[in-house]
């Protein structure tokens, strides 16, 4: 694996001279980097071609110490809370592409390991996943959605492996994925919380069989993933035997506040410009939106709320770091992004219009935000359902947060 | 955004000790309880950020928002609004004068309570003008002007007039309550825990002793007063929002219908949480604003702008959910409910309303 990247130095900021010299460094790092015309490149692209683009930009990044600013020090990040922020919205200021497809290894996969792993699955995959290990997430089935913990792939024990059979869906890049995040159930006796166990499954295992889903915006990068007499060894299990519901349900809380930090700074320095570019733009008439003072009041509302929204994050994640993260402080977190998110792509194409709506594809690579607002705003339900949909978050928030009854919940 | 120190929380636990027993949620039915001023003074609340030449703490607007919040939590009437927050923020925008140092330490120690006449209604954001003039005549110097709204002026033992000068300059003049020509009409309005009041100048005969000017960039401190009222406002309707949220939590868990806690039915729930999302977004934007102020920077009235169109609304949201999944018994005046609503309400339009915020934000698009 490549040593300690050159410009992530470790030592905590001291002050803003620090960060605003950062700030410089990484300002002059996009000029250098960020691919010119990268946006009109890749929109319409191959997948093919898509995938060379991510790894090449994910090449790039590494090479800068900034793919994994969050990671341990140990294992190359070890990046201040407050440089990251610096990091991502100047990436976002300067319309850098997004690591779409490493996200799931750099994020999920990573947490999982560092939380939950054995030191040799660490040492297999982390150094891995720096040299361009692409996973994926078998979670969801069709017949377990929100009710997750009904998942019914199951494994049955032989020797030191496990035979797994069934059906994932919704598992996002799986057709270019090389891993993949696995539950399955292993005890079909016992309550069904308490009979998953949590695995690391290659995705080029004999009985492996992936089926791109195209979804509502036409695109293809979730699949389903069907499973036939697949064998895992038993040092890919992540935790104890049975105990999977409770290290993904440890792991996705812990790594929440890291990845929207990103989403955060992306959506207050892309988004809203992009936002406030569109209002700018003169109609057919010869006015802007901007002239019109509801247009004005809307747009100030966003900008105040982007505030609130990372204030929130960066206060979620600097309480993971001091350990006195609330229970709900992620969903909620969640719940508000995905619904700002899905607020202003709406207005994004109120206010672009018809001509908005003759943008037929949007670039690859680009965030959630990438001013093809139509596409945009049709996406942005990738971000109120997955991941526990917005109504179970609110379930969450109630019972987690504030102390509410909880409904009854058959097998808990 | 770094957290509130540890003196922060010393000082809200203190606060929240003093002031939870006045809460409307608490007494219920009674009129609303004023705090108890002398209590106050000796708390050192009364001169957080009077110099501590002058007998106060040298502190900053930061501690005087904790107890803002507090405030706000229990609804509480009190004048700390007129004469601490803007009096106290007005005598430390003037120009350094022995009288400015007296008025400093009697706020303090709350011998005498100070408000500030400066408009406080729909166009205070707009109308840079001050709304009262003084002007030179044969005699001397009088002072004519009309301001409505104008908080704890009635309790108040001095005004502190803001005005335009012969030159056109705002300046401020101090007068006392009963000097002829001086009207002071109580505003009763639905929010039982607010005095306001209608402050009229008609040929009031003012000593040039009286008039002090501002020590730097006078319609800067001005705008600056009114952002203080602005980010106070904000940080009471947090209080507000807070309180009335923990009250319906504690509610909806011991109201049993359908043989069930009515908290675990998922329509309260998602609502409950709903208004988690909103306080805790809220409590974001106080503490940036309240940051903002603190630092003196001069585009801290952006930080002003957001936390109180966002609170300012989102409280009068919360309060009103707050009522609804109290059912019947929030609609009763002994609930409680209904003065946080009310304050909310007040509060939303109190130095600018959000949409009137919102506008000078919108401003900078174009």
């Amino acid at each position: 694996m490549a040593g300690p990247p050159a410009s992530s130095p470790a030592e905590r900021p001291t002050s803003e001279a620090e960060l605003e010299s950062f700030r410089a460094e990484v300002r002059e790092w996009c000029v250098q980097h960020v691919p010119r015309g990268w946006r009109e490149a890749q929109t319409g692209v191959s997948e093919i071609e898509f995938v060379a683009f991510q790894k090449a930009w994910f090449e790039e990044l590494r090479l800068a110490g900034f793919a994994t600013p969050h990671w341990p020090e140990e294992w190359g990040g070890g990046m201040p809370v407050a440089r990251q922020i610096v990091l991502f919205s100047e990436l976002a200021a300067h319309d850098a592409p997004r690591l779409v497809l490493a996200f799931m290894g750099i994020h999920h996969a990573a947490s999982t390991l560092l939380a939950a792993g054995t030191d040799e699955q660490r040492q297999r995959h982390l150094p891995a996943i720096l040299e361009g290990e692409i996973w994926c997430q078998g979670f969801s089935e069709p017949e377990a959605g929100s009710d997750l913990a009904s998942l019914r792939t199951w494994a049955r024990r032989e020797g030191h492996h496990y035979v797994v059979n069934g059906q994932k869906l919704w598992a996002s890049w799986a057709a270019r994925a090389d891993w993949c995040l696995l539950l399955v159930r292993t005890d079909p006796n016992a309550p069904k919380r308490r009979g998953i166990s949590y695995f690391l499954m290659d995705m080029r295992t004999p009985g492996v069989e992936v089926r791109p889903i195209k979804n509502a915006n036409g695109e293809s990068h979730f699949c389903e993933i069907f499973l036939t007499d697949v064998v895992i060894h038993e040092s890919n299990r992540v935790g104890p035997e049975n105990a999977g519901w409770r290290v993904a349900q440890e792991t996705l809380g812990a790594e929440r506040g890291m990845t929207m930090l990103e989403l955060a700074e992306r959506l207050d320095k892309a988004g809203f410009r992009w936002l406030v570019e569109s209002c700018s733009t003169a109609t057919p008439s010869g006015g802007r939106p901007l002239d019109d003072p509801l247009v004005r009041d809307r747009l100030a509302a966003f900008e105040t709320e982007l505030r609130g929204l990372r204030g929130m994050t960066r206060r979620l994640v600097e309480r993971h770091e001091a350990g006195t993260a609330g229970a709900a402080d992620a969903s909620i977190v969640k719940l508000y992004y995905s619904e700002l998110l899905q607020r202003m792509t709406d207005f994004g194409v109120d206010v672009a219009g018809l001509p908005d709506h003759t943008v037929l594809q949007k670039p690859m690579s680009s965030g959630w935000e990438s001013g093809a607002w139509m596409l945009d705003f049709i996406g942005s339900w990738e971000w109120t359902i997955p991941g526990g949909t917005n109504e179970i978050q609110r379930t969450i928030i109630g019972e987690r947060g504030l102390g509410l009854p909880r409904e009854p919940v058959e097998g808990a | 955004m770094a957290e509130f120190s540890e003196a922060h929380d010393e000082l809200r636990t203190v606060a929240r000790e003093v002031l939870n027993g006045l809460s409307p949620l608490v007494t219920g039915g009674t009129a609303p309880l004023p705090a108890d001023w002398d209590v106050m003074a000796a708390s050192g609340w009364l001169g957080l950020e009077v110099p501590e030449a002058y007998d106060g703490a040298g502190a900053t607007v930061a501690e005087v928002a904790v107890i803002l919040h507090e405030l706000g939590r229990a609804a509480v009437a009190s004048p700390y609004l007129g004469s601490v927050v803007l009096g106290v923020g007005a005598l430390n925008l003037l120009e350094p004068r022995p009288q400015v140092a007296e008025m400093l330490e009697s706020v303090a120690s709350g011998r005498e309570c100070t408000a500030v006449v400066l408009p406080t209604g729909a166009e205070c954001l707009a109308a840079p003008a001050a709304p009262f003039t003084l002007r030179r005549d044969g005699r001397g110097l009088v002072l004519n002007g009309a301001a409505d709204f104008v908080p704890d002026a009635t309790e108040a033992d001095r005004l502190l007039i803001v005005a335009g000068d012969p030159d056109g300059g705002p300046v401020i003049v101090q007068v006392g309550t009963g000097q002829p020509g001086l009207q002071l009409s109580p505003q009763p309005v639905i929010d039982l825990t607010r005095r306001l009041a209608l402050v009229r100048a008609v040929d009031v005969e003012i000593d040039a002793a009286a008039v002090f000017t501002f020590a730097h960039d006078p319609p800067g401190s001005c705008a600056r007063l009114l952002d203080r009222g602005a980010v106070a406002t904000a940080c009471d309707s947090l209080g507000v929002a807070e309180a009335v949220l923990e009250a319906t939590v504690a509610y909806v868990e011991v109201r049993h219908q359908f043989g069930r806690p009515v908290g675990s039915f998922q329509a309260v729930k998602h609502a409950c949480a709903d208004m988690l999302v909103q306080v805790t977004v809220g409590r974001e934007l106080v503490e940036q604003a309240v940051v903002a102020v603190a630092s003196g920077a001069d585009d801290a009235w952006i930080a002003v702008s957001q936390a109180k169109s966002h609170v300012g609304q989102s409280a009068v949201e919360v309060a009103g959910k707050a009522m609804q999944l109290h059912g019947g018994i929030g609609y009763t005046w002994e609930r409680g409910i209904h003065t946080f609503l009310k304050r909310a309400t007040l509060n939303r339009s109190f130095f600018g309303s959000p949409s009137a915020h919102r506008r000078r934000l919108g401003a900078r698009f174009t």
